[in-house]
């Protein structure tokens, strides 16, 4: 038997476990809101809480389907290319860099207006990226996972520290700038969900025809090229596709930390090692996790809302600490 | 034993004396208590509603935190208090540097704002905190008075408040019977948000006075939860207002963008076309005697309109 057939658990427990977990993230996401009057029957009926649901709940759930999706591959691709189970954008400062490519873009509007709020995005998440990398040596040929934590913590909090600095900028462009310090989906329409969407599928599309190149990289650089996979090809589409997936994301919603951290190491636990199943299964996972952070952040403390990225942090930062305390090597 | 007697009378007649000689007036505020020169003659502001009560007082600040834009202290302000007075960065985070190089005797500053650097604001000059952000109308005509105490004209803030409550007692006279029974929400939106000003808050407080009715809940927390309520698309049609009023920040703002959805357009005061715009400005960063007077004129024009097309 082909050691990548033998689950740690039952296919079919799994795939039922899934199901039942996606139905009830997407109706808690959709059920919960400002509104308490809102019944799933309304989405037959022609009136206004049926389009509450169309026109304010559905994209929001599409948008936080889509974070989780672009934030989970993106993880995905980092702890595959960095072979470290700590690899994730917000540990790597990648999170942190978009935010500050937006928040140059916020407070300078001719850039803003010239390049773009998304890609300035992606720029950032590129460069902090690139930065990390470079300190831990990923493109030297030898990653150092010592080096690529704390380049990524001090990348990460450099660019942070940029963002808050604008704080001291004056009230209203401090609010404006603070919508990239912490993930926030509280006011998303269908515009957002179609910024998102194309990203959230190509995504897993190209991340999924990755997925040999990726479980090559699992073995070592030397493995992978030694069986005809350039890995410093897989690293540059790698990164390129990790720093757009969360360049797109904190475009849309601000860094969420700890989404991209959590989901493949849960999928990795039920699922194994293989990244043909991997991708399609952290997408989900990804999906299902801020579906249902969405609804805990509208339903928690009620009738005020907590942004999304608190109640994924207060998930998520337990794991991150059970992971540090008790994973095997790598670290 | 006469003489002891007399020793000792003329000792407490001193005493009580002396904080006349010394010219210090003990102010109670938010923070405590602090002794104040009398009538001091350089005065920091780090609230716009500070400035209006300098303004309401005849006072000229010599310094006052602007946010770095002149042009924030309007023009009603500066006709009273001139434009002698140097920024001093802004009400977030005021210049330390540039307060002490002004060299003031006496600095009004805000419980939310700078409670933090009282200790150090203390420091360089005798410091009085008041809750201007958090405050209420009523509460700000209370710091009126206390920063006329603090500026020795206690008689004169007490006539000048006196003028300004017989001026919104017309102002609301000419309001009458119309605002009764009228839901009125004010809120103020910028390009990614919209924010409702509750009852607990300034805003919300003087429409109170003007006689409107709010269905707003009251909220626990921060400044920023109970008196300026974050607020989606969702949970404005749960308040669903008669009359909306909208301060805006920005062009086109977050709310515009709500324009044709169902649920916006759902709203009472959408669908009866009574969602007024007025400045953002004036009315939420200013408090005090001279902006309620602004903030009455524009309702009474509001409220004229509402009621022509009931």
């Amino acid at each position: 038997m082909n050691a990548r057939h033998r689950l740690p658990l039952q296919a079919g427990a799994i795939a039922v476990l899934a199901f039942g977990v996606l139905i009830l993230s997407v109706y808690g996401s959709l059920m919960t809101g400002g509104r308490s009057d809102i019944r799933l029957s309304d989405l037959f009926t022609a009136s206004t809480n049926g389009a509450v649901i169309l026109d304010i709940r559905l994209p929001r759930t599409l948008v936080a389907a889509c974070l989780g999706v672009n934030l989970g591959l993106s993880g995905l691709i980092l702890q595959a290319l960095t072979r470290n189970p700590l690899s994730s954008p917000s540990i790597l400062g990648i999170n942190q860099g978009a935010a500050l490519g937006l928040t140059i873009g916020v407070i300078f509007p001719s850039v803003g207006a010239l390049v773009g709020l998304m890609p300035l995005a992606a720029i950032g998440a590129l460069a902090a990226g690139f930065i990390t990398f470079s300190i831990a040596g990923v493109f030297a040929g030898r990653i150092v996972s010592l080096r690529l934590i704390l380049g990524g913590v001090a990348v990460g909090a450099f660019a942070s520290a940029m963002v808050r600095f604008s704080f001291t900028l004056e009230d209203d462009l401090a609010r404006q700038v603070l919508r990239w310090t912490l993930g926030n989906i509280s006011d998303v329409r269908w515009h957002h969900v179609q910024s998102l969407f194309v990203w959230s599928i190509g995504g897993t599309v190209a991340t999924l025809a990755m997925a040999h190149r990726l479980n090559l990289m699992a073995l070592g650089e030397a493995q992978a090229s030694g069986l005809g996979a350039d890995p410093r090809l897989t690293l540059m589409i790698g990164a390129l596709m990790s720093a757009c997936l969360t360049g797109t994301a904190v475009f849309v919603a601000g860094p969420i930390a700890f989404a991209g951290l959590v989901v493949p190491h849960m999928c990795r636990f039920c699922l194994g090692p293989d990244h043909r199943i991997l991708v399609p299964a952290t997408a989900l996972g990804g999906a299902c996790l801020l579906m249902a952070a969405d609804a805990a952040s509208k339903w928690l403390t009620s009738p005020v809302e907590l942004p999304v990225g608190v109640v994924v942090a207060m998930i998520g930062a337990p794991y991150f600490l059970y992971q540090t305390l008790f994973s095997k090597g790598a670290i | 034993m006469l003489f002891r007697q007399t020793t000792y009378s003329l000792a407490v007649g001193f005493m009580a004396l002396l904080p006349f000689s010394v010219g210090a007036a003990e102010i109670t505020h938010e923070l405590g208590v602090t002794d104040v020169p009398d009538a001091p003659q350089r005065v920091i502001a780090l609230e716009f509603s500070f400035v209006d009560a300098l303004a309401a007082l005849g006072v000229s600040p010599v310094g006052i935190a602007d946010d770095k834009k002149r042009q924030r202290i309007v023009a009603e302000y500066t006709a009273v208090i001139g434009d002698d007075w140097q920024s001093v960065g802004t009400r977030k985070t005021p210049s330390l540097e540039v307060i002490a190089s002004l060299q003031p005797d006496l600095i009004i500053a805000d419980k939310t704002r700078h409670s933090g650097v009282y200790d150090t604001l203390s420091q360089i000059a005798p410091t009085i905190v008041l809750d201007s952000l958090g405050g209420t109308y009523p509460e700000a005509i209370e710091q009126t008075l206390v920063i006329g105490d603090a500026l020795g004209m206690k008689g004169k803030a007490a006539e000048r408040v006196a003028e300004h409550e017989a001026v919104m007692a017309e102002l609301i006279a000419q309001i009458g019977n119309e605002s009764h029974g009228v839901n009125a929400q004010f809120g103020v939106t910028n390009a990614t948000g919209l924010w409702l000003h509750s009852p607990l808050s300034y805003n919300g407080s003087l429409l109170e006075k003007f006689g409107f009715s709010s269905s707003m809940t009251p909220q626990e927390g921060e400044v920023y939860e109970t008196n300026y309520v974050p607020t989606t698309l969702e949970q404005l049609s749960v308040v669903d207002p008669d009359l909306l009023i909208l301060g805006k920040y920005a062009d086109p703002a977050f709310t515009d963008e709500w324009a044709g959805e169902a649920l916006y357009d759902s709203l009472k005061a959408v669908e009866a076309s009574n969602v007024y715009t007025v400045n953002a400005h004036k009315w939420s960063r200013m408090r005090g005697l001279l902006a309620a007077e602004m903030t009455a004129n524009d309702v009474l024009e509001i409220l004229t309109e509402f009621s022509a097309k009931q």
